[in-house]
């Protein structure tokens, strides 16, 4: 088996329009919560989220910036590969470069923007950017042609996992030897849909994401893409390539619970933590971070704490355990790939991001949960979680090279 | 040491029968399921046709309770999925192993009815809806009620690759069990008609009878072909490691034993390129199973009446095969089933794994002008008997992959 390790990082997120600004604000503790301004809200009881409103490059030359879900993922990709020395290396294989994108609703907010300025009925028809930018495929083969990318290309779909999904579906095929590097991402911004959703079934926090406070009320939705590029280690070695991490193993799970809450003892979250342990032939005990799924819903924070402890036993309470949506909101399809970008930046920086809006102690979440100031660590392996709606787990475990 | 992956299950929702008894009847005494539209006013426009699952009562396979806020893909899908189990033997409480999992295909999922929602929010207002109303509205979420109402503790994963996606799905779960991180997978693919899918074929004109002049007819390979023919439904496998399937003593159709893919929708490639990519992906899942060309007799193709995709496949095929092209037969069903887009692949593997079993090829009906730049070696109007040992399966999406599995008769 081939071991995979991580080249180049890309980051859009609401405190960033790159890895570096969003890594310092995220050091700084800097909250990305703001008015939402893509849509009106005055119908909704909250009025937040963690849009992005920075993009350092428009991949439409001739039409400003619309902040879809592919323009952050093209940015995000694009200051991978060029983190990874990619964009213009000559010695290179396009067929042996695939793609993997995790996304929850695709391009949505062009089809909402188009029905607010068009109100219609379904029958009339859709204009030709919704008809193209429909199916959610649409994502990764507009990468794939925009960066002349020929490998295997392929879209996941699996709600707030799809970034680690994505990220699982690489490191099989390089593993195997398929192919020799892999752009991996997942990509959202936050559709009213979405919104609406989360909203009416009361899991949107009025103000500010607080995982892990007593008086936690929910998620705060959030915009922003992650992406990495997963090569093999004999790849990366061939081409002197920067390397970041290596992507040790990972552990898939369902809860086969219940559609919206997770289940309450945390099954299947403690199955997919111990299944990347396993896969990754790592202990408990070797693990220095966390990066929690956290969303700062009352159930999540609850659940999370409770697998945490089963699966880390004694040493549950000392593993540093941060949420980085309590910044940045939740991207859902992309927050599991934001969030294995920051797991490798804690191992090659040394510093941990703080989980931020931290006040009140919980019993039922006493972890160390790294409030509200960032961290100095020298970190050998991360875990880091994604429990997606629907009970749909998969944990990752990066490491130092 | 790699596993060996069987199918043991198969479920099929289909606009040729429910069950896949009632699927393969059909299919093999050349019954069309493709008909006027019923579940959508298309009096606005040209084509009038589809391929829809009716008569489906959710409720004598999956009970009363609950239902009332699926979506008609997620009942697809969750029928289907019962009717693998009960075909495998593993219909009941105790008898699915313990961390089985879901993999499927599907291209555009519910995302109509996310759509429908997103109506819904800006004409009633959001105070307006419910919590239930977005209960099944998302992309995945057939696939998350499968995993929750089977009580599936394994991985669930929604993949969605356009056209290939039951094909990528089906070669992703034959992946998963091969390296020995699963042992059962439900995997295959769910599609549903709505006014969004057949908008979005439309518009593009994918659809057959799309323009004035053409005749609305699937007619794979034809010279008189013009555009596919929608349908919808779920076919599912019951995907187990060999070595648990025989302790249990499970039923064996077939085995897989390859799965290639290659990427040939890059706009800069033309014609000739997409060939090459299309016959390399079929190269590739020959060389995955470690077969000769020889040993290959049959190929159930992606064939869907399509002018420019059929073309493509038809000139892969004989690139792929070579001198071979005269003996490996070609099989498209899709005259009597429609272009199933994600769930195709599934749909094609259905037919080709019950032709092995019964040792019969479904006839490719509507057949009347061959097309010189498509000469293969096609199954005749009439059903053919014949004892097929290794098939391949061929998924093509124009703007994306081309995926294949290879399947292979085994008695055990």
């Amino acid at each position: 088996m081939r071991r995979v390790v991580v080249t180049g990082l890309g980051l859009v997120t609401s405190v960033g329009a790159n890895v570096r600004e969003s890594w310092d604000a995220l050091l700084r503790g800097k909250d990305g919560t703001g008015e939402i301004t893509s849509f009106d809200t005055s119908m909704y009881k909250v009025h937040r989220a963690c849009e992005v409103k920075k993009l350092n490059s428009n991949c439409h030359p001739a039409g400003k910036n619309r902040y879809t879900v592919y323009e952050c993922l093209y940015a995000s990709t694009k200051e991978a590969l060029g983190d990874s020395g990619l964009i213009g290396y000559k010695d290179l294989d396009p067929e042996r470069i695939g793609i993997s994108v995790g996304t929850l609703a695709g391009e949505l907010t062009i089809f909402e923007s188009e029905l607010r300025d068009h109100p219609q009925r379904k029958s009339d028809g859709f204009s030709m950017d919704v008809v193209l930018s429909y199916p959610p495929m649409t994502l990764s083969t507009q990468l794939a042609e925009q960066f002349g990318i020929e490998g295997p290309n392929i879209i996941l779909i699996n709600a707030c996992s799809s970034g680690n999904h994505a990220l699982c579906w690489a490191f099989d095929i390089l593993q195997e030897g398929k192919v020799d590097i892999m752009v991996v991402g997942g990509s959202d911004v936050v559709p009213q849909t979405e919104f609406t959703h989360f909203h009416n079934l009361k899991a949107l926090a009025p103000e500010r994401c607080q995982p892990f406070d007593k008086n936690r009320q929910g998620l705060v939705v959030g915009a922003g893409a992650g992406v990495l590029i997963l090569e093999t280690l004999e790849s990366a070695k061939r081409r002197g390539a920067n390397i970041y991490a290596e992507m040790k193993g990972y552990g898939l799970s369902s809860d086969g619970y219940h559609m919206t809450a997770p289940h309450p003892q945390g099954e299947g979250a403690i199955r997919a933590m111990t299944l990347a342990l396993d896969s990754s032939e790592l202990s408990y005990r070797d693990i220095d971070y966390i990066s929690a799924h956290g969303t700062g819903t009352p159930l999540n924070d609850k659940m999370e704490t409770l697998a945490l402890k089963t699966v880390f036993q004694d040493k549950a309470q000392d593993i540093p355990c941060s949420s980085v949506k309590s910044m940045i909101g939740h991207t859902m399809g992309a927050a599991s790939a934001i969030e294995s970008v920051v797991c490798c930046l804690v191992i090659k920086k040394g510093a941990i991001p703080p989980t931020i809006n931290y006040e009140t102690k919980d019993p039922e979440c006493d972890i160390d949960c790294v409030p509200n100031q960032a961290r100095e660590l020298e970190v050998d392996f991360a875990l880091n979680n994604s429990f997606a709606f629907g009970g749909n787990n998969a944990s990752i475990i990066f490491g130092r090279v | 040491m790699k596993k060996r992956v069987v199918i043991t299950g198969i479920g099929v929702i289909s606009p040729l029968g429910l069950g896949h008894q009632e699927f393969w009847n059909n299919l093999i005494q050349g019954k069309s399921g493709l008909s006027p539209i019923t579940s959508l006013d298309v009096s606005n426009y040209p084509c009038k046709k589809a391929g829809e699952v009716s008569g489906l009562r959710p409720a004598d396979y999956l009970g009363d309770k609950g239902l009332k806020y699926l979506t008609k893909g997620t009942k697809f899908l969750a029928c289907a999925t019962k009717l693998a189990l009960e075909d495998a033997g593993l219909n009941g409480n105790n008898n699915l192993p313990q961390h089985a999992g879901i993999v499927v295909g599907s291209a555009l999922g519910n995302y109509s009815q996310t759509t429908d929602y997103t109506y819904d929010i800006l004409r009633y207002g959001p105070e307006k809806l419910l919590p239930m109303d977005s209960y099944d509205v998302a992309l995945n979420s057939s696939i998350n009620f499968a995993s929750v109402f089977f009580k599936l503790k394994g991985p669930s994963r929604t993949v969605s690759s356009g056209f290939t996606s039951s094909t990528d799905a089906l070669g992703n779960a034959f992946n998963l069990i091969k390296s020995g991180r699963e042992t059962l997978l439900i995997s295959g693919g769910v599609e549903q008609i709505s006014l969004d899918s057949y908008l979005i074929f439309l518009m593009q004109r994918l659809l057959a009878g799309s323009q004035d002049s053409e005749p609305e007819i699937s007619t794979p390979f034809d010279r008189k072909r013009n555009g596919f023919i929608l349908s919808e439904g779920s076919y599912v496998f019951i995907l187990e490691e060999l070595e648990s399937a025989r302790l249990r003593g499970a039923k064996i159709y077939a085995e897989i034993t390859g799965y290639g893919t290659s990427y040939m929708g890059s706009r800069r490639y033309s014609i000739e390129e997409r060939v090459k990519k299309a016959a390399k992906a079929m190269a590739l899942t020959l060389e995955d199973a470690g077969l000769e060309k020889e040993s290959l007799e049959l190929i159930c193709a992606n064939g869907n009446s399509s002018k420019l995709v059929d073309l493509v496949e038809a000139r892969a095929i004989n690139a792929f095969l070579g001198e071979r092209s005269k003996e490996v037969m070609v099989s498209s069903i899709k005259s009597q089933s429609g272009e199933c887009y994600g769930a195709s692949g599934a749909m094609q593997m259905t037919s080709c794994v019950l032709a092995m079993h019964n040792s019969t090829i479904p006839p490719h009906t509507n057949y009347q002008k061959p097309d010189p730049e498509c000469e293969l070696n096609l199954v005749s109007q009439e059903k053919i008997e014949k004892n097929v040992k290794n098939a391949m399966v061929n998924s093509l999406d124009y703007t994306g992959n081309c995926s294949c599995l290879l399947l292979e008769k085994k008695s055990w």
